[in-house]
This record gives C-alpha cells, structure tokens and sequence, in this order.
C-alpha cells in the first residue's frame, strides 16, 4: 500500500539575506494512508517547515518527499495546486489566518471548494457537523472555538485524502479544542483521512494514533501506543530524549556497548 | 464573473472600505485632472479658433466660388459635404446690365434670402420672375418698369433669337436699402456704389428671384457664386484638420464646363490660427504628462497598499489550490472593479470641472466634449494604478506562499535601478533644458526637458526617501542613549525606511509639482500684469478721433486743466515704435512704476521738450513771392529756387518752383490746399542746372531779403527771421543781408527753418534699427538723441522711442493715417477724464486698461495651461497629502500590537503619542519642505524656458524670481492640515491601543 507521506532524506534550508538556516536535515518518515500522527517537537525544530512541506507549499532542498506515491519535487506548481485542491487539507495555526473575515461560513468553505469541484451539499453537511449549519455571521465576528471549527470545515471542504493542521488548539479553552480534535478524528475515521497535526498539547497527541518527535530538524524520536522510542537516523545517530540528559549531558563520552538485542550507551568517566 | 465572486469582491471592498475609499478617490481626482487638460485644451483651442475667425474679414473665414454661366452650387455642395462647421451656401447669380440710356451698369443680381439682409422701405420682395425690387438711392420706386441692357424677352419656343431683342421688363416691387454692407452674407460683392454716394458708373443692384434668369434671355453671360462661410459658432478644434484639407482643395475647385475662380483669405486666417493654437500645445503637453505621471505615482502607491491588504486572502486562496488564473482574477477582482469605476466617475468629474474652468477662463460660450485625447490621458492615470495592482498582485502569486504566515517577514532592501533610470532622466532633461532656449515645440527632442518639473521632484523626492531614513537611523543611535522613548521609537520606524519611503516619495513629488506650479502660476501672473501695465502705458487709455497735434491738445488741456491727469499721446506704430507726448503731463500720468521702478519720471520726461523753439513759418493764402538781392549767375549756370510746404492732409513734401533766381522778385502759386487751410514752409531749396559744359567749380549766392504771401488779393510779410541766425539752417546763413543761400554747382542748396533739432530728444527702451525714429508722418527722416539709459517704458510693447509731441509735430512732414490718437489717463480719473470729453463733443471709445490686457494673456495658450496646472497640481498636492496621512495611520495601525506591548511594559501614553507624533510629523514635513525646495528648484531651472505668451514679448524683459508668499502659503497650509490630520490619526491610534489587546492574534 502507498504511503500517504513518504520523506527520504528530506533537507530544508531557508537562505536570508546573510546565511542559510537549515530547518530539516535527513528527515526520514514514513506516514501510512489513513494513520493519524502528532508532529510534536520544541519551537523552532522545524515542524511547521515539516508540515508546509507535505502540503505542498515549499519543496524541499534536498531529498525526496513522496504525497500519496507522488513526489513533490517533480510536480509543476499548476500540478502542485491541483493536488492541494483535490488531496490536501490545511488548518493553519491562527484561526483567523484560515478564514476570509468578511465572508459567511458557507462562503469560506465555498471558496475553498472553489480549486477542485463546488460541492454545496457537502458544505452544507460539513458546517453541520461543525455546528456551524445556518450561521450567518461573518467569520470575522465568530468566536475563536467556532472559527476554529469552521477551518477544519474548510480544510474537509474538498475530501482531502491529507489533513495537516497547526496547534489547531493552541488558542483555543478547553471545550472547544475537544470539539476540534473529535472533528480531526471523525475525519479520519469516517473517510480514512490521513491526519498529521503540528502539536504542544498533550490531549492532541494523546487523541492520535503516533507521535513524532522533531528536534534540531531531525526526527528524534517516536511514540506509538503510549511509548516512546528514539529513532536511528540515517547515518547511525540517535537523539536522546531531553529526560536524559542528565545522565549523558550534551558534550559528554559514552561507551557504546552491543548487547542482542541493541547497544547500551554507558558514560565514560574522564 | 459569478454572483458568488461578485459578492465576494464587493464585500471585500466594503471590508476595507478606507482604502476602497482612498483609492477609489485618487483615482477619480486623478483622471479628472489628468482629463481636464485635454478636454480644457481642446476648448481653449476651440475659443482660440473661434476668436480668430471672428477677428476675420468675411473673405477669412468663407469661400467664394464663382462661375460664368454655370452653376457653382453642386460644387459648393460636395465641397462642404462633412464638414458640419460650414454654414449652408448662399447662392447667387449677377448679370452686369447697363442702364440702356446712360450706360451706367445696373447689376441684376438674385441671391438666396437677400430680403433677410435688406431693410424693405417699401413693397414686398420679388417673388416672380421678371420682378425686382431697387435701392432707395436709385430713386426707383415700387410699380415702376425698368430695362437693363443684357436682359431680354426671352423667344418664344421656336422663334429666332433676334440680335436687337427686345429688353425685358422688370417691374421694381419694393424698395430697399442695405442693412449692413460689412454682412459676410455680401463677401466678395463691391455692390452698393449708390447708396455710399457714388454713382457715376455703377448702380446699386436690382434684386430678384432665379425665375427672372429662366424667364429672360440673357445677351451677356450670369456669374454664378456660392459664398461657403466657416460658422464660428460650430466650428472646433478637432475641425481643423477638416479645415486645413478644405483650404488646400479650394484653389484646386473646378467644373468641366467653365473655369472656376474661387475667392478667399483662409489661408491667411490658418495661419493665425496656426499661431494661436500651437501655443497651447507645449504647456498643455507639459501639464497633462506631469499630471498623468503624478497620477500614476499616486495610484501606483495606493493600490498597492489596496493589494497588499488582500494578501493573506490571496494567500488563502494559493493554500487552497487554486490555480494561478484563479489567484490572479481573485487579487485583481477588487482594484479592477474600482478603478472602472473611478475611470468613469472621473472622466465625468473632468468634464465638469472643464465646464467651471472653461466659464470662467475662455471668452464666449463653447460647448464642451470629450477628446479621445481626453479619454486617453484619463485612462493612462488607472493605467498606473492597474500596473500598481498586477506588479503587487504578481509578487504574492510568486512568493512562497508561508512568507504570508511568517513570524518575522524577511526585508528586502530597494534596488538603485529605479532610482537611477529616474536620476538619470533628471540630470539629461536638466541639460537639455539648460542648452535650449524656450521651449516652442512638442516634438520627442525636448521631451526629457518637458519633464523637468517633474523628474526633478521625483528624484528629490527618491534621494529623499533615503536619505531621511539614514539620518533618522544616525539620530537613532544618540536617542537610544539620551531623550525618552518616544523620539527613540519615533526614529526607530523611520529608521527602518519601509513605511516612509512611499510617503516621502509620493508628497515631495506631489508638492514639488504644487509649489512648481504655484510659483509659475505667480511668476507668471506678476509677468502679466507687468507686460500688461507696460504695454498699457497708464492706469487707462482712451482713443480720441483728433484731426491734428492741435485738436488733441487743447481737448486734454480743456479736460484737465491741472495737468495731472491726462496727457495727450500720439502713438505711431512700429518697429521702431514712437510715443508723442506732452513731457509734463506724461511724466504724471503714466505707469512709471511697471516701466521703470523707483525712477523720478518728472526729471526723466524733463528733458524731452529741448530748447524753446523758434516760430514755424505758417503761411495760408493763393501766392508766395520772395525778394531777393542782387544775383551773381555764374556763366552757363541755370539755378532754380524752389519752396517746400507741409501741406494739410499730406505727409510728404509739397514743392513749388519759385522760378530761375535773377530777378529781384520771384513769385508763384500757393499749394492748393494752402488756400482753404495753413500750410508751413519747411524749406528754401536752389538747384542749378547747367547749360554747357563747365569746368569751374565756382559756387553763387543768392540773399533772400523778404517772404510775403498774397491773401484775399493782398500781399503780407511774414515773419521768417530772415535776419536772425537762429532761425535757419542747412547750406544758408542768416545775417543783415536777408537769408543768404550758398549755391554750389552740384548738390543745390537747402535752407531749412530751424524749428525743431536734428536728433529729436528721446526715451528710448532699447537698441533701433538705424537709430531712426519713424516720426508722425511715417517717414523715418528724424534721428533722436538718447536720452538716459536704454530701459522700458511706458507703452512701448517693442523697440522704440517717446517723444516731445510739439517737436515731433514740427520734425513731421505731417500725420500718418497709421498714428493713432490716445489720452492717457491716470489711475481713478478715468470716468472724469472720459466725461470731459464727451463733454467736448468728442466720441470717446471704451477705454483700454491693463486688465484687459491680462486678461487677453490669460486666455492665450500659455496662459490656460499654466491656470490648468495650478488648479490640477494642487488638487494632487491634497490627494497626496491624504495618501500619507493615510498610509501612516496605517503603518501605525499594524503596529497596533507592537504599542500594546509597549503599553503592557509600562511606556506611558504621553510618550506613545509623541513618537507616534514624531513619526509622523518628521514624515510629513520632511516629504513637504523637500518637495517645496525641489519645486523652487523646478521653478529657478524650468520656469524661464516655458513660454508664458503666445507671443513672447520684446519689452520689458520678464521677471522669472517668484515671490515665496504663495509658495510659503501652499507649504504652510499643507503642514498645518498634515499636522492637524497627523494628531487626529495619532489620537484615535491611542485610543485602540490596550494591553487586552495582545490576547488576541498578532495581526
């Protein structure tokens, strides 16, 4: 089976006006077609470039990211939007950023319905589902929960087979980042949706299938049903969790011993 | 577009209402200024057009066709067909009939409607065939029949025609005389001899009616004619091309059967024209591309602000997918649809600004209508706008699309390639500009010089919006160690150059041209109405009908008696022209102050009368005789003595030959005109001819001892100083003796009363041709002795020179019909001065002032634009001012979240309000005072090579300094309202500026 998010060495270097800043470094991930995943990691590690990668709004500088067995750096940008229109769902981090203000909710998921195919039943069933179905308020003046909802309307507008959402919580209480993460999930369930979702909040990974660890623009490490791994990169390195850090601090020497089943790492006294 | 879309864009538009607003009014002010100028031209030029041909003779402004024995009117026909200024032909025909008694030629002639053009004293207009109606001074009256030779019975079918027919009757039904001779209506027609009391050869016409010619057989041939009239009141600039091809085919008009001659003076008038309207086209040219550029600056900024708001949608709308049509319809939807919208408004916004101008500038009413040079120059403004909206538009299409969402979005610094390619353009318009002179002509080689005005703003205004940043950023530095927060942070947003440099650009190029246009408007003005007091010569003057020096005196001597406030003037045209006048009175009464600034005008005039004058010798009566001495003829010598006169109504030289000198008395006849009126005896001559070769070269003398002049049968002496020194000159002495003459052989000999000096005493304002006067007879025979330096003077609009009236009268020969009699009057004493003549009997014409004249410049070509480019410039000048102010608020409204932190942290009100004010104010005035200094720049550089007349003129030299109260007001009054503006703006910023506020998103 394809995955629906398939990176292979993937590199990313922003260049500024006096330097390059390199956002990812020999990301290797693959994602399956209707997994749900967490991208978590600290701020700056490079989830956000991560997920503008899968969702076709940056190609990468190096290495090959693969969307549902395309790969993305081969596609012209008229194919690139395509496949945004037709596969790919985005909730941005700000709900406001998601929505045009002065239009209505239909409006908005009109106008994402615009690039692939109108479809105003579905718009009506999806503000329905996000209990928007009748509201007549401009965006602009809806609270920040019912914004939010109405962006992952909209980000559902087109049945997208990837939905990638930004702290889709982050400014959200409680209440209504619950309602947010069950719509996620009902998208996923219902449509097989494959869902990565850039994430700090706990409830959010927790509610999704694998957590992804970003750190320094590496995958540091993975988490599936409750337990959390390192991964080995590329190149034999692995990134130890911040938890131990204290017994092999940064900059210090280990002894890499072999064991069956793996190595153990043992401090090296000086 | 869908309804969906369409909703979408007007929802948006209605979102972002201010800037919708703020460019939805750039944009309408902005074509209907940039409009104006060719809908204002195009009736400039009409007016222009219209006032020349009302100026015209009928021969100037129509055709007349003519033909013998075939009709001109088919030809006259095509000849006008499409071109709907020509007014609908008069045809007519003439046959030259002679009385059959006295041979004198009685035309008959028939021409549509003549009874319109006739007063009908008596009976009916013809209206049958053999029926006319005959002039009041012809003395036939109704019912009468008259027969003119060239007229007869026509035969009847079949009959021979006899070769002595006889002549038809014409039966006089009514009695006319003319309305107006001087109608266009009898263009080419020399027809009313009668009535104008000549009849010795020619009768006033017989009108009648075309039946007569088909009802009679003509034994000399009809002349046909069609008069084809240009109509003043329907005629327009756009016709002149029309007109320009009807000129040239005229002379080439023809008929197969007969030759065709067609009589007219257009083409003089098209060269009048010619002259008129191409003085428009320069400053017009020079305002409407300026503004146009302006426009687009303006606009270019505004939509792009307009674009640059919709860029998170346009973000959205990539994000979504869609395509890169989609994208671009979507960022171009909102600008489009306004600047359509503004095109329209704007163009009907021009047309009645055109209209207010139009009634208040051009004389007579001109109807107005839209150029498609009108429609251009106001589309090419959204022109801007739209190219504004694409680049903008372009930029968010191509950009990676999470710049959008970026936390800190990268700084892009401003290329030089622009400003260089403007600098550059700059620096070669200013050399250009430098090395001509005044510019007179539209073609591509002084385009870069056209330009000046405006590319010197612009590139003040670049070099500006760099360097306001880079001194910010120095002061910067010292205000993070020293001052409060508030220039600190002021400095800081300046610093960073992105805000104020669209400002700074779009307010010193904006009120560069305002104060270029404000000190031309003043320069300008000041010119005029210098050129105009000038020319004028006094406050007011008035044309008098005097026969003579004399005439003219003693009414203004009766008319102000006190001799300050009217002085009798004889202009005589020129180049070189000459101004006789009373000294005294002409230093009171004319405007030395225009002329001659801070000159003692009595002390200066004092000078022109020269020493008292000795009597002219007046004679009036039938004969002359002189005495003479005992005479010496030398052997085979013939001399001849001669007497010159000054005679009335003549301005040359009246001789008689007084006979061979030998006898002791030689007599003859007066002039003719000596008898009825005085005549002055200018001069003695002798001139010797030789009866057979001689070879002395001895020389004789002859003494005049006695002058006596016959009158009513009686001799009297005159007084003719034959004795006195003094009193003659030439090759004559004066002594005991009488008058001697000294006769050479060759030469002759001249003795000429000296009544008047060789070299007239003059004022003079310039360099003369032969340093020669014209004089009042036109003859150019009298020098003049500068006096003081050569400088303008009152009245004299060329080269030339003002004289003594009473020497300028004895130095003539007599009065030219050319010289023209004025009474100067001084300022407030018009109406009485112009009352006392009419009191005296004299017609007196309106009188001519210097507003008069200023008007007349006003409405020139150079003139009107200059008008055009204040009231446009200006009104830029606001729109820009309203841009910044707008653009700032907006700068400071998105750092709305920047000041909330500020807030929350613990900066006080007073000191966000005053970087916001500081921010603000330096913006603005440096943008001001820079486009003010760009402007005087514009102004000391451009101004002296723009014409201001549509002919410049030669006197007095015009002043190009422009006064810095106008200017001063334009930049005063543009930082008070950006001032007022910038602490409204401040205020209502501060007031939206909360800590809560940084609960919500950063915008």
């Amino acid at each position: 089976m394809t995955a629906a998010v398939r990176c292979d060495g993937v590199v990313q270097i922003y260049k500024t006006r006096d330097l390059e800043i390199v956002a990812l470094r020999d990301v290797d991930l693959v994602i399956a077609q209707g997994e749900t995943v967490a991208l978590l990691g600290p701020s700056g590690a490079g989830k956000s470039t991560l997920m503008w990668l899968m969702a076709g709004l940056l190609r990468p500088s190096a290495g090959r990211l693969r969307i549902n067995g395309t790969d993305v750096s081969r596609l012209s940008p008229g194919a690139l939007d395509r496949m945004r229109a037709a596969d790919i769902g985005v909730v941005l981090q700000n709900p406001g950023r998601n929505l045009i203000p002065y239009a209505t909710a239909a409006q908005n998921v009109a106008f994402a319905q615009r690039a692939a195919r109108t479809d105003r039943r579905r718009a009506a069933a999806l503000l329905d589902r996000v209990g928007l179905g009748g509201m007549r308020r401009r965006a602009g003046a809806m609270s920040g929960g019912e914004q939010q909802r109405l962006a992952v309307a909209v980000a559902l507008a087109n049945a997208p087979r990837l939905l990638l959402a930004d702290e889709p919580t982050s400014q959200l209480d409680d209440d209504s980042g619950r309602a947010v993460i069950g719509l996620i999930e009902q998208a996923a369930e219902e449509n097989g949706t494959t869902v990565v979702v850039v994430t700090h909040d706990a409830a959010v990974s927790r509610a999704l299938g694998r957590t992804i660890t970003i750190r320094d623009g590496k995958v540091g490490a993975e988490g599936r049903h409750g337990e959390e791994f390192v991964v080995v990169g590329r190149e034999g390195g692995v990134q130890l969790p911040p938890e131990f850090h204290e017994l092999l601090p940064p900059g210090s020497m280990a002894r890499v011993e072999a064991l069956p089943d793996g190595v153990a790492l043992r401090r090296a006294e000086s | 577009m869908s309804a969906r879309s369409r909703g979408l864009t007007l929802r948006g538009l209605w979102e972002r209402r201010g800037l919708s607003l703020a460019v939805l009014v750039v944009t309408v002010v902005s074509v209907a200024t940039s409009a104006l100028g060719p809908i204002f031209a195009e009736a400039a030029g009409t007016a222009l057009v219209r006032g020349v041909l009302n100026q015209a003779a009928p021969e100037g402004r129509g055709w007349r066709i003519t033909a013998r024995d075939a009709d001109v009117s088919p030809l006259a026909d095509r000849f006008r067909s499409g071109a709907a200024f020509l007014g609908t032909p008069v045809n007519g025909a003439e046959l030259p009939g002679r009385d059959p008694r006295g041979g004198v030629v009685r035309p008959v002639i028939y021409q549509d409607d003549v009874c319109a053009h006739l007063v009908l004293v008596k009976g009916r207009c013809p209206a049958n065939g053999g029926e006319v109606i005959a002039s009041q001074a012809s003395r036939l009256d109704a019912g009468k029949v008259v027969r003119v030779a060239g007229l007869a019975v026509a035969p009847a079918p079949g009959e021979v025609i006899a070769a002595r027919a006889e002549l038809a009757p014409l039966r006089v039904v009514g009695v006319y005389r003319p309305r107006d001779i001087n109608d266009p209506y009898w263009f080419g027609g020399n027809l009313f001899a009668q009535t104008a009391g000549s009849s010795e050869s020619k009768a006033d016409p017989l009108f009648t009616v075309e039946e007569t010619r088909r009802a009679t057989q003509a034994t000399v041939q009809w002349t046909h004619w069609s008069i084809v009239s240009i109509d003043p009141t329907k005629i327009t600039a756009a016709d002149l091309p029309r007109l320009e091809e009807l000129t040239a085919a005229a002379p080439r008009l023809g008929l197969a059967q007969a030759p065709v001659i067609t009589l007219s003076r257009v083409p003089d008038t098209m060269l009048e024209v010619r002259a008129q309207t191409g003085t428009l086209g320069v400053p017009a040219l020079l305002v409407i591309a300026q503004l146009v550029a302006l426009g687009w600056l303006l606009l270019y900024l505004t939509v792009s602000d307009l674009v640059a708001a919709r860029a998170p949608e346009i973000a959205l709308a990539r994000l979504r997918g869609q395509g890169r049509l989609r994208v671009w319809r979507f960022a171009l939807a909102e600008p489009v649809l306004l600047l359509a919208l503004a095109l329209a408004a704007g163009l009907a916004l021009g047309m009645r600004l055109a209209q207010v101008v139009a009634a208040a500038l051009l004389p007579g009413q001109v109807a107005l209508a839209l150029p498609p040079a009108g429609v251009l120059a106001g589309a090419a403004v959204p022109l801007g706008g739209l190219v504004a909206a694409v680049i903008a538009a372009r930029g968010m299409a191509v950009r990676p699309v999470t710049e959008e969402w970026r936390r800190t979005p990268r700084r892009r610094a401003r290329g030089w390639v622009i400003d260089a390619i403007v600098l550059s353009l700059t620096a070669l318009g200013l050399v250009e500009l430098l090395a001509a002179g005044v510019i007179t002509q539209t073609s591509g080689q002084t385009s870069a010089a056209l330009a000046v005005p405006g590319l010197l703003a612009l590139g003040v205004a670049l070099l500006a919006c760099r360097v306001v940043p880079f001194l910010a950023g120095r002061l910067f530095r010292a205000s993070r160690r020293a001052g409060g927060i508030g220039a600190f942070l002021a400095l800081r947003q300046i610093a960073r150059g992105r805000a104020t440099a669209g400002s700074l650009i779009v307010l010193c190029t904006a009120f560069g041209m305002a104060v270029f246009a404000t000190a031309a408007w003043d320069v300008t003005s000041a010119n005029f109405e210098r050129v105009a007091r000038v020319h004028n010569g006094a406050a007011g003057v008035l044309e008098l009908r005097a026969g003579s020096v004399a005439e003219l005196r003693a009414a203004v001597e009766a008319a102000d008696p006190g001799g300050r406030h009217a002085a009798p003037v004889i202009v005589m045209p020129g180049p070189p022209k000459m101004i006789a006048t009373d000294p005294a009175r002409f230093a009171h009464v004319a405007d030395w102050a225009a002329a001659r600034p801070g000159t003692d005008a009595a002390r200066l005039t004092a000078g022109l009368a020269g020493p008292p004058g000795t009597p002219r010798l007046m004679v009036r009566g039938e004969r002359i005789r002189l005495r003479i001495g005992p005479v010496k003829v030398p052997d085979k010598w013939e001399p001849t003595l001669f007497a010159d006169f000054r005679v009335p109504g003549s301005t040359l030289v009246k001789s008689i030959p007084l006979g061979p000198i030998g006898p002791a008395t030689m007599e003859w006849g007066l002039p003719p005109e000596c008898r009825a009126a005085t005549c002055e005896l200018r001069a003695l001559r002798a001139e010797v001819t030789v009866l057979d070769e001689v070879t002395t070269n001895a020389s004789m003398f002859a003494d005049v001892k006695r002058i006596e002049v016959r009158t009513g049968g009686r001799w009297r002496e005159i007084d003719a100083g034959l004795t006195d020194r003094a009193r003659w000159s030439g090759t004559a002495s004066a002594g005991e003796d009488g008058l001697s003459l000294m006769i050479p052989l060759f030469g002759g000999a001249k003795a000429v009363p000296a009544t008047f000096p060789r070299h007239l005493p003059a004022l003079v304002n310039g360099p003369i041709d032969g340093e020669l006067t014209p004089g009042l007879d036109q003859n150019f025979a009298a020098g003049h002795a500068v006096l003081g330096e050569r400088a303008p003077l009152p009245g004299l609009s060329e080269p030339g020179a003002i004289v003594d009236l009473e020497l300028a009268d004895r130095a003539a020969l007599g009065i030219a019909p050319e010289a023209r009699f004025e009474v100067w009057v001084a300022a407030g004493r018009l109406e009485q001065v112009a009352a006392a003549l009419k009191a005296q009997g004299h017609p007196v014409s309106p009188a001519r002032t210097p507003d008069q004249l200023v008007s007349r410049y006003t409405t020139q070509g150079p003139g009107l634009a200059l008008a055009l480019m204040l009231a446009a410039a200006l009104a830029a000048g606001a729109l820009a001012l309203g841009r910044a102010v707008l653009a700032l608020y907006g700068a400071a409204r998105r750092r709305g979240y920047e000041l909330a932190a500020l807030a929350a942290t613990g900066a006080k009100p007073g000191e966000l309000r005053a970087a916001l004010l500081l921010e603000q104010l330096i913006t603005l005035a440096a943008g001001t005072l820079n486009g003010a200094g760009a402007g005087l720049l514009a102004a000391r550089v451009a101004l002296p090579r723009v014409p201001e007349f549509a002919t410049a003129p030669s006197t007095p030299p015009l002043l190009y300094e422009p006064s810095l109260g106008p200017v001063a007001l334009v930049a005063g009054a543009a930082l008070v309202v950006a001032f007022a503006a910038v602490a409204l703006t401040a205020e209502a910023l501060l007031r939206g500026i909360r800590a809560d506020r940084l609960r919500q998103a950063q915008p």
